[in-house]
Order: structure tokens, then sequence, then C-alpha cells
């Protein structure tokens, strides 16, 4: 008889490449590989186990096999329009720690565990405490002006010219140059934060300074990194005039990416934010029914489900 | 970490690459090396390959840690997706597979 390969795991994200645009063709699953075949038949491998989230572009077509791999070794697919505007995603199924949720959910509810959280993001984000005494509505107000005058001084230090950071994600292309840089830049960023965040265990759509969106929590920590990672590429790639904005964003965003260690910060961090609102990860009930087969230790992130 | 694996290759470029890498199977060599040792052990590959087909890949500091070239035909061509290197793999020519195609199509 033939040996049997052991079932498919997820890895950390920590040890993935951060993503992977790709645009036009099928993709399947061909010998127990993910495959993109274009319309010539050419195949190309596409090592969604290393990936940390997998941009689908306009032109892709995915088959329900590609998305079950994709959902075993815990590769978020994310469906991207023209630029990175978002359309959907899936294929990395979150919820899957009732009890990290229900912490994320108790901190966002606690008033006073929110305003904690909240400060941490911003002192992690502008490297120094906020102003004490403040509400989050206060803080919200500083913050807005603060990063207005980070565009200005990131875009004067590139020598751009900047006038807001205003788009129209209903028509790419509508925007200036900069503007474009940055809206690819940060779809590259949103994308691995969505994925680190049900990675973790973690609800996208619980947010702390950002609510009522479904990647509110996702654009939270991408502003705890934004100004330190995409921004600067985004201005610097802008500056030079390019013939393919988003190709060289792109290429740019992954080396910083690289620099930054990126993956292997992410899930730290949002520990470390959540930690600040000091309530501790909650127990379960007493009454509850005890697990019927207990969890094994597997290689991945927590909220992978292996 | 350095690797070449060579097929179709002349006898004398496959002793010549033994002289410094460690031919783990047919055809494949491994070793460490630095950038310059590599450039020229790859010069003596595409100088020597003939009518054969080789790859290099070594580790370096991209973001999926290695990088990889290759000489000569193969139905194996490297893709470049945005900084990251995938490879395609083309289909049989026309003449060998369109039965099997149509085959399937139906």
């Amino acid at each position: 008889m033939e040996p049997i390969l052991p079932p498919l795991k997820p890895i950390p994200i920590k040890d993935r490449i951060s993503v992977l645009f790709v645009e036009k063709g099928q993709l399947d699953v061909l010998d127990g590989a993910f495959v993109l075949v274009d319309k010539n038949g050419v195949r190309t491998h596409i090592p969604v186990g290393g990936v940390a989230c997998l941009m689908l572009e306009p032109g892709t077509r995915v088959s329900h096999a590609a998305a079950v791999l994709a959902s075993r070794v815990g590769c978020l697919l994310v469906w991207v329009g023209e630029a990175g505007v978002r359309l959907y995603s899936a294929g990395q199924p979150g919820g899957a720690r009732a009890d990290r949720l229900l912490y994320q959910a108790r901190l966002a509810l606690d008033d006073a565990a929110r305003l904690k959280v909240v400060r941490k993001m911003y002192t992690l984000r502008f490297k120094e405490e906020p102003p004490a005494k403040r509400s989050v509505e206060q803080l919200r107000g500083i913050e807005g002006a603060r990063v207005r005058k980070m565009y200005d001084l990131i875009a004067r230090q590139y020598r751009v010219s900047w006038k807001s950071r205003k788009y129209d994600s209903s028509e790419w292309g509508s925007g200036d140059i900069p503007n474009r840089c940055l809206s690819s830049a940060t779809a590259c960023l949103y994308g691995i934060c969505e994925a680190a965040i049900l990675a973790a265990g973690y609800a996208p759509a619980v947010g702390f300074i950002h609510t009522g969106k479904p990647q509110s929590f996702v654009y939270d920590i991408a502003d705890i990194f934004k100004f330190e990672t995409v921004v600067p590429v985004a201005f610097r790639i802008a500056s030079r005039h390019p013939a393919q904005p988003e190709r060289d964003v792109r290429l740019a965003c992954r080396d910083m990416f690289r620099q930054t260690r990126l993956l292997h910060r992410i899930i730290p961090t949002i520990e470390e934010v959540l930690a600040a609102g000091e309530i501790s990860i909650p127990k379960a009930h007493e009454e509850a029914v005890e697990v019927a087969i207990p969890n094994k230790e597997e290689l991945g992130d927590a909220g992978h489900r292996g | 970490m350095l690797v070449i694996v060579v097929e179709n290759a002349p006898p004398r470029l496959r002793g010549r690459l033994a002289v410094w890498l460690l031919e783990i199977r047919a055809g494949v060599y491994v070793g460490k090396y630095s950038r310059r040792i590599r450039e020229m052990i790859w010069k003596q590959v595409q100088t020597g390959i003939d009518e054969g087909n080789a790859v290099i890949v070594w580790s370096t500091n991209t973001e999926a840690g290695f990088d990889f070239e290759t000489l000569g035909p193969n139905r194996r061509i490297p893709l470049e997706l945005d900084g990251v290197k995938l490879v395609s793999f083309l289909p049989l020519p026309a003449s060998q597979e369109s039965l099997e195609v149509e085959d399937e199509k139906m």
C-alpha cells in the first residue's frame, strides 16, 4: 500500500513571506499543490503554506479545492480590486478561539480598559505617552492633527507635493500619484495585519480606536506600524514618478516588511496592546462541557485551526 | 548555502563542479561559498553546459531567503511576482499533448 502523508498543518505567521499578488488565471489544486493555471496551460506553483496572505486581483478564479487547501494551511485569501481596493476575504476562518474573542470583547466593552488599550496603541505609534486624562474622543482628535503633520513632514522629506490624504475607493486612478502609492501600500499592510489578527485568534471587526467596520481592529493594528513602514515607502516611490506605481510600491513594501521584521512583530504587538487593558484572558465557566478530544499542541499560531 | 542542479550536462562539467561542490545525488551539487566564488562557479557552468540545462540556488537576504538563476532550455521558467520569484511549468508542445487535452475538455 502507498504510504499516506500526514495531514496538513499551518505554520506560524512569522515564518512566512508577507504577501503575494496574483492576477489572471485559475487557482486550483494539482497533485496536492496550489497552482495558478493560465489560459495557455502554464502552471505556476504557489507555496500558499509559506505565505501570510494571497491577494487575488481581478482576472483570477478560485476552485473549491484551492479554497480548502488555503484554509488548511492558514493562508488568508483576499480578493482585491484594482490597486488593492478590497472586495472580500476568506480562506482563513477567524473566531477559532472563544477565549481570545471574549477577552477582546471584554476589553472593548469596558471603558476604562478600552482607554488603556487606546493609550498603549498611541504610545507604540508615536513613541511617547499621550497626554494624561484624555478621553478616547480627545485622543482621536490629537491623533488626527498629528497624522496630518506626519504626512506633510514625510512628503517634504521626499520632496513630494502633497495636499491631503484623499481617495475615492470606488474609482481607482482618480487620486494623485502619492495617494495611489499610499493606497497600494496600505492594502499590503492591511492584508498581513488581518492575517496576523486571525492567526492570533482575534476578531478583525472588534476595534478600539476604529469601530463599525469589518476590519476595524485591522486598521487599529496597521496604524501602529503605518508611519514607520509603508508611508515612507509610498512617498519615496511617488517621488520617483514611477511608470508602474503599484508594482514598485509592493516591491519596496516587501523590502520594508523584511527589514523591520514586521511579521515577527505583529502578533507580539497585538498581545502587548491588549495586555495594556489589564484584564486577564477569561477562564472557561465551571459548568462548561469539557473537550472530548484534547487539543493537540500545534506548530501554527493560536488562531490557526490546524 | 549554494545548490546547483544540472541535467544533461557533459561529464567534464560534472567533474569540474565536483572540484568545489559535493555531488549528493546525480547532478545535484551543494556547497557554501561567497558571492564571488559562486559567480566564478556559475561562469564555468555557463561555459560548459552545452545542450544541457542548469539551475543555481543560493541563500540570500531576500524575503524568501534565497534566490535562483537558470540556464538552458527547460519546461520550468522563473516568474517574478512583485519581488518574489516563483516557477512556471510550461505544458508540453501541442503536438504531444493535444489529444490528451482534447480528452480532458470533453
